[in-house]
């Protein structure tokens, strides 16, 4: 089965044509979601602006964590690979690291790039309880929590912290280190510990090498984020409904649109696996998804699981980009992807077709 | 479809064409005068007719644009009914084919996030667009060059990456300079080394130079030396060019290296003139080298470059005061938002070099017009730009704006020369098709594709240049008036290259062992494109040099 309304098996076809119908009577449509591949992403987008949606991912906290103190003081970071192979100190902040991949997978080697390469590769971290079967120094956050720990590290590696201090010994190898890596979640320690890690790193980096390095988000937040730059000229969480693109991150936030009463119908798309909010089941809504079961929305339709059931364009979160993933199981009777899926949406409901108007066959000149 | 331009100015340098008459268009090209009357005519009377523009070097796509939007929301904002050179694809595009411009390269495409620079270019429309290569601080590359591998071997690396990101050339961005800064270097120039290869710049270059030679790419390397914007970094330039060793060589943005130092002894803290002289008469000395200018305008912009080293070294110049610098697999990049001050002495100095560095040249073909953008300032500027290069008048008093050293430490205010149409020609149209390699644009010959921009000719060449009267891309009718009236997709360019399978077989053990993820990840499928109909692809084979 690939489409349902109102929980029933119907016709693909159907499915799409009673979705059509019910974004096209929407005075205030949604778009949401966004967890899926760069191609249903961008068809997300041209559907949102032909239909003067909002759209808000469901990576939200994760990327505004980010976005927000990128906006504010920008950024010194590097890659997962770079760190792997330069860095001969690793810091990592917080809990949530320490049950991503990446902490124990950087706890394996030692330098083998650049000047710190033949150093080992000390690993530290910052009001994490950390992991029995990773070797590590552990320094306590503090009653004040992680983003005040983060400023008083910051304000020992200046130097403008006087007498003795629980984090003096990290702030000290944090500037002896030759390529030092702080890893953080985002989402964990909000925007202003990110600005204010930010700001350690750089000032780390007059004497010496530091980067940050972020957790990627586990709902392609990342890809929706470059998707929305280029489409948009701004980051994501954005409305279309004056007819050309608007960003902001509190208008535009769904969970605040739908308790305000502000939406009239929606289309949520998670054609990988993302938390179902609530509402597609109040508001009336379409759901594309992945592995549906049929009653999250009025309509529903199963589209491809991208990098499984086919081939996509997805975050990466190994190479912090967007990398093409191979389809791995066999494709036979597959869903058809999300993007496709859109396109008909958007061509059902494009009021006005990107196409040339058949030419005249006599242009005047009017110069 | 038969359709004639009629009746038009046709300025054609590279058929030595410019005259009252004119332009036979079908299927999509140019065609010689036929024996039958047309289908559709296209009055041009009063107007000027030139071949569409052809950009070779601005930031449109990439990691590091979308970084700079997001770093800098207030520059990218989109207003009604005013497209952002600063916004997103669709401005880009517009705004282009609003000039006439009808092809645009993005010079700064890493092998890394070759996909998502890919996504973005598809999704600029209206334009033919092209995306650069860059190696150059790539460890692969580097070990090659270190465990002095045979030169075939460092073709083939060159070979699969173009192949692999597909891309149209290549481009090296100070050479060596990423990989050293990440290593704790601020300062990096051609013999230095980079300090965990013990290779200098010079060899990285040389590598390049060879493989790009031996590839047959029609684009010859796109080199950003070391040192930009630095007093003295004429030297730089100077010192890359004779390194070459008359092999073909395009310098960027040369506008950012033409500054000679006051005082040779102190360069950093004793200013700088203008070195455009000396830049052109190398050039003319030179028949292989070729540059863009990166024209400095005045107002916010972001600075974006994959030169990290130089980035972080400007930080501090920083306006407003937030900067982004990436140490990136490879060079990473670096985001430093920048505003030239129209009554600032350095800026109303670089704005004068820039100017005269075009009007020295001894062959507009080969000194491309660019702003870098956005650089220097957003491609929207060049019919302002165009418009001082045409009016010595106007450039004067231009120039009387400004703060006196501009005047004092350039040559621009007793230069003479307004250029022609022709020159204007050659130096965005012949001379960026040519130096692309792209035979089938830049001129308005048979068989070239029908992208021709139509100016109503007015005194007002800033007016003149900025809103096409029509834009014809492959046939189509796309702007009239300034305004959009077809929102064709345009093409990406790539070049045809074969990559070897021994080297693709270490390149995917190398990026196995480095990522956890082997070549399929920096593949550039077309099945990454599902939007895009059969019969409307997103690529164009370009062949290599026979």
């Amino acid at each position: 089965m690939t489409a349902w309304i109102d929980g029933q098996a119907v016709e693909r076809d159907a499915a799409v044509a009673a979705a059509a119908e019910l974004l096209a009577g929407a005075r205030s449509p949604l778009v949401a979601g966004l967890c899926a591949d760069a191609a249903a992403v961008q068809a997300a987008f041209d559907l949102a602006r032909t239909v003067g949606a909002s759209v808000d991912p469901a990576a939200g906290a994760a990327v505004y964590a980010d976005l927000g103190a990128l906006a504010s003081v920008g950024a010194m970071a590097t890659t997962p690979a770079e760190a792997r192979g330069r860095a001969d100190l690793v810091l990592v902040v917080g809990q949530a690291p320490w049950t991503a991949g990446l902490v124990p997978d950087l706890a394996a080697g030692d330098p083998v790039r650049g000047r710190a390469s033949g150093r080992p590769r000390t690993l530290a971290t910052l009001g994490g309880t950390g992991d029995g079967a990773v070797r590590h120094v552990a320094y306590p956050a503090g009653e004040a929590g992680i983003p005040a720990a983060i400023g008083l590290l910051r304000g020992l590696v200046a130097g403008r912290v006087a007498g003795p201090h629980p984090l003096a010994d990290l702030a000290a190898r944090l500037r002896d280190a030759l390529y030092g890596v702080i890893v953080y979640d985002p989402a964990e320690i909000g925007a202003l510990g990110a600005e204010m890690l930010t700001g350690l790193v750089k000032d780390l980096n007059e004497t010496t090498r530091c980067f940050a390095l972020a957790l990627g988000d586990a709902h392609q937040g990342r890809t929706a984020m470059q998707v929305a730059a280029w489409s948009t000229g701004q980051g994501p969480r954005v409305g279309f409904g004056r007819g050309r693109p608007e960003h902001d991150p509190w208008r535009f936030d769904s969970g605040r649109q739908v308790a305000a009463g502000e939406v009239d119908a929606a289309l949520w798309l998670a054609a990988l696996p993302a938390p179902l909010p609530a509402w597609t089941r109040t508001v009336p809504s379409v759901a594309l998804l992945g592995t549906p079961t049929g009653s999250e929305a009025r309509i529903v339709i199963a589209v491809a699981v991208p990098g499984e059931t086919a081939g996509a364009a997805l975050w990466h979160p190994g190479r912090a980009a967007i990398a093409w993933h191979e389809a791995g199981a066999p494709a036979a009777a597959a869903a058809p992807d999300a993007a496709a899926i859109l396109a008909d949406l958007h061509d059902r409901l494009a009021a006005a077709p990107m196409r040339a108007p058949a030419a005249p066959t006599e242009l005047s000149a009017s110069c | 479809m038969l359709t004639r331009i009629a009746g038009g100015r046709v300025v054609d340098p590279t058929a030595g064409r410019d005259s009252v008459s004119d332009v036979w268009i079908e299927d999509g090209r140019i065609v010689a005068t036929p024996d039958r009357g047309p289908d559709r005519t296209i009055d041009a009377a009063g107007c000027i007719v030139m071949a569409g523009g052809v950009e070779v070097h601005s930031h449109i796509a990439g990691g590091n644009v979308v970084l700079a939007r997001l770093l800098l929301p207030e520059l990218g904002v989109s207003e009604p009914d005013a497209p952002n050179p600063h916004g997103s694809g669709r401005d880009v595009g517009l705004l282009y084919a609003r000039m006439g411009y009808t092809t645009a390269v993005e010079p700064a495409m890493p092998p890394v996030n070759a996909l998502a620079t890919q996504l973005e270019l598809a999704e600029i429309p209206l334009l033919d667009r092209g995306g650069l290569c860059v190696m150059g601080n790539d460890d692969q590359l580097l070990q090659l060059l270190r465990d002095r591998e045979s030169a075939d071997a460092v073709r083939d690396l060159v070979a699969l990456n173009v192949a692999t990101s597909r891309a149209l050339g290549v481009k090296v961005i100070n050479a060596g300079g990423a990989d050293a800064f990440k290593d704790g270097a601020v300062r990096f120039s051609l013999d230095d080394e980079v300090p965990a290869y013990g290779l200098t710049s010079r060899q990285i270059l040389d590598g390049l130079l060879d493989a790009v030679e031996a590839l047959k790419v029609p684009h010859p390397l796109h080199v950003h030396c070391s040192n930009l914007g630095l007093p003295g970094a004429d030297d730089s330039l100077i010192e890359t060019l004779e390194a070459a060793e008359g092999r073909r060589i395009h310098f960027a943005h040369a506008q950012f290296y033409a500054y000679a130092a006051l005082d040779k002894d102190n360069p950093l803290t004793g200013g700088f003139k203008s070195a455009a002289p000396r830049i052109a008469e190398a050039l003319a000395r030179h028949p292989n080298a070729t540059l863009d200018v990166g024209q400095v305008v005045f107002g916010q912009t972001a600075t974006i470059s994959l030169d990290v080293l130089r980035q972080f070294a400007g930080r501090k110049g920083a306006s407003p005061k937030k900067w982004i610098v990436n140490a990136g697999d490879a060079e990473g990049g670096g985001i430093v938002p920048f505003r030239y001050r129209d009554r600032g002495p350095t800026s109303s100095l670089q704005f004068a070099i820039g100017l005269e560095l075009m009007l020295l040249s001894p062959d507009p073909e080969r000194t491309i017009l660019t702003t870098d953008h956005p650089n220097g300032g957003p491609f929207t500027a060049y019919p302002r730009i165009l418009h001082l290069l045409m009016d010595k008048e106007a450039r004067d008093r231009e120039v009387a704006a400004h703060p006196k050293v501009a005047a004092e430490r350039s040559g621009l205010a007793g230069i003479e020369r307004e250029y022609t149409l022709t020159e204007v020609a050659q130096l965005t149209r012949s001379g960026p098709a040519k130096l692309l390699g792209l035979t089938d644009r830049g001129h308005l010959r048979p068989g070239a594709r029908a992208d021709i921009a139509v100016y109503r000719d007015q005194a007002d060449r800033t007016a003149m240049f900025a809103r096409a009267h029509r834009v014809i891309k492959d046939g189509t009718v796309i702007v009239e008036d300034g305004e959009v009236v077809a929102w064709t997709r345009g093409r990406t360019l790539q070049l045809s290259v074969e990559a070897d399978a021994g080297m693709a077989r270490r390149t995917e053990s190398y990026l196995q062992g480095r990522f956890g993820a082997g070549l399929s990840s920096f593949t550039v499928p077309d099945a990454a494109f599902p939007g895009r109909r059969a019969d409307e692809p997103v690529f164009e084979a370009v062949a290599c040099r026979t």
